[in-house]
């Protein structure tokens, strides 16, 4: 074969990915959960002692949408008050708490989730609340760091030009600052909503009934098929949102 | 007019503007210079109120800034500066039309606007209306920035180091057409740089500054001959001095009629400066030059003797 004709159906692939990957995936995604049942056969050869294979306590859509739902809210609730509060502390009235702030959100970062969630629950108690605020608290981080980092990051001749031309604060914000920050912060929201796809699975050891079920059920009574069902619908839902996420990176790039 | 009563400007502890006074007239092109930190972008910008001045006065045709919104104030005047400012995500042409946006003018005259300024500044409508700024060389960036702060047509232009990034090249060419728009659009222009020969070449008012203080100001020629002190001396280039003034007087003002004599070899055009003439007799070693016209026709000859204006 041509090199020439490799290199097309190399772009062509990547093209594809590109614009189709997001549905691809999410088409994926929902056919392993309408058709997990189809996948009996492989799942009883790998746990061969267990009378059940799959797990059926609950449907695995049922699962996907109370997964979405949350980590959707949490993330919502963590895009507003992250992007507000970092645009808060950048404005002559909040800067006296930037270095606060700023610092915060970079220690946080290395704060382990399960331990925010071993925190939330002897404040909220157990249920789908606590998982809701323990990933606000844990996406509002990489969100408030990037937009800090977006709007920091812009060159300072364009911020002077702007207000030497007469724009008012209203209008470098939301004319320049946003704008131009965009690309930095939406980059903040896909970490956070990855990292939380993930996270919210451990919902599941607090009572919230996710796709993370699945997986604890699957440890608590040694069976791999179960992990392996909630692992694989968790990842696909993962790689879903961060290609959907790209795809849009992509396209906010291509315009600046 | 700008008038500037004893302004000062305090950064905490330190006195970044020690009680200047400065007047410049309408059309007047004002040409601050000095050495790092001696104030000058500072005092630029207390006539924007970009920055509060700590005290005195500073006046806009006879009105105090104080007493004008500062947003509107800010649109009344043009501001360029170093690294343009240029808004990134906009095209040429959205970039050009801010401030005449800002000022809610309809779409229709703000086109036309635009477009009238790029042909101003030299970029084709059909060529860069469309590019965003990162498709600019440093140059038409810079063009760019200007037609931008012409945009609203504001009486007042305030320039801090417009051209200080750009090559020899292009510098001089920009300097040369800021000559040309101003001696069509007289606009009151306040003008910061730290090149020697843009000052001498480009102002009608020379002011000098030194931590925070007016050491000198007057015409480029009259700070050559006369400067005030050992600094303003060595800032206008110390012992070559007579060259930067050589720079500012044309071949046309020392030249003499055709004489009976043969013409000499070496041309010289009857708009160059002195210190061009000069340079060309050192290189070929000669004493005289023939001095000719836009079209190569010789006009006139300028002798070393009349050149440095000797009196014996
Ligand atoms: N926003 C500010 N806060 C504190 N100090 C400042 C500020 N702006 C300027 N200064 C100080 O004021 C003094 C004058 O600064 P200014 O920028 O006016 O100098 P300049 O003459 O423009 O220098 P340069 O030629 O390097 O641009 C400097 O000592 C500078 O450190
Ligand atoms: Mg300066």
């Amino acid at each position: 074969m041509s090199r020439r004709a490799v290199v097309g159906r190399g772009l062509r692939l990547r093209w594809w990915l590109g614009e189709w990957g997001p549905l691809a995936w999410l088409g994926l995604l929902l056919v392993l959960c309408l058709g997990m049942g189809e996948l009996e056969g492989p799942f009883r050869w790998i746990e061969p002692d267990s009378r059940e294979v799959l797990y059926a306590r609950s449907s695995f859509l049922a699962l996907l949408g109370q997964h979405v739902l949350v980590v959707g809210l949490a993330s919502l609730a963590a895009v507003m008050i992250g992007v507000g509060g970092a645009i808060a502390v950048t404005r002559p009235f909040g800067r006296d708490f930037l270095p606060l702030v700023s610092q915060l959100a970079s220690i946080g970062q290395t704060f382990p989730p399960v331990a925010v969630l071993a925190l939330a629950v002897p404040v909220l108690g157990f249920g789908t609340l606590p998982i809701i605020v323990a990933l606000l608290l844990y996406g509002l981080l990489p969100i408030v760091r990037n937009t800090l980092a977006g709007i920091q990051g812009i060159d300072p001749g364009v911020h002077e030009a702007a207000r030497g031309m007469g724009m008012t604060r209203r209008q470098i914000l939301l004319q320049v600052e946003l704008p131009l920050a965009a690309p930095v912060i939406l980059a903040g929201v896909r970490t956070s909503v990855t990292v939380n796809v993930a996270t919210a699975a451990i919902g599941a050891t607090v009572g919230a009934s996710n796709l993370g079920d699945p997986i604890i059920s699957g440890i608590v009574n040694g069976n791999t098929a179960y992990v392996l069902q909630g692992a694989m619908l968790i990842g696909l839902l993962a790689i879903t949102v961060d290609s959907a996420f790209e795809r849009v990176q992509r396209r906010l790039v291509q315009r600046v | 007019m700008i008038e500037l009563f004893g302004v000062t400007k305090h950064f905490g502890e330190e006195v970044a503007v020690d009680g200047i006074s400065l007047r410049v007239a309408k059309g007047e092109l004002c040409v601050l210079v000095g050495t790092s930190g001696c104030g000058k972008s500072t005092t630029l910008r207390m006539i924007n109120r970009l920055i509060e001045h700590t005290a005195g006065e500073i006046h806009l045709d006879g009105q105090p800034v104080r007493t004008f919104d500062e947003v509107t104030l800010r649109r009344r005047i043009g501001y360029v500066i170093q690294n343009t400012g240029l808004f990134p995500h906009w095209t040429v042409a959205r970039n050009i039309g801010l401030v005449p946006r800002l000022l809610k003018w309809p779409r229709q005259r703000v086109r036309e606007r635009v477009e009238e300024l790029m042909a101003l500044l030299g970029l084709p409508m059909a060529e860069f209306a469309d590019k965003y700024p990162r498709q600019l060389s440093g140059g038409q960036a810079q063009r760019v920035g200007v037609a931008r702060a012409l945009a609203a047509d504001p009486e007042i232009l305030l320039m801090d180091e417009p051209f200080g990034a750009l090559d020899p090249i292009t510098r001089e060419a920009l300097q040369l057409e800021l000559l040309d728009l101003q001696a069509r659009l007289h606009k009151t222009i306040v003008f910061v740089t730290h090149d020697m020969d843009e000052a001498l070449r480009l102002a009608d008012r020379l002011v000098v500054m030194r931590q925070g203080r007016i050491v000198q100001q007057g015409a480029p020629v009259e700070l050559l001959h006369a400067p005030a002190d050992e600094f303003v001396a060595s800032l206008l280039g110390g012992d070559t001095r007579g060259l930067k003034e050589a720079a500012l007087t044309r071949v046309r003002d020392r030249m003499l009629p055709l004489g009976p004599r043969l013409l000499a070899h070496e041309r010289v055009a009857v708009d160059a400066p002195l210190s061009q003439a000069l340079s060309l007799m050192l290189w070929h070693r000669v004493d005289r030059l023939t001095v000719v016209d836009d079209e190569d026709i010789p006009i006139g000859e300028l002798s070393l003797r009349r050149l440095v204006g000797s009196k014996t």
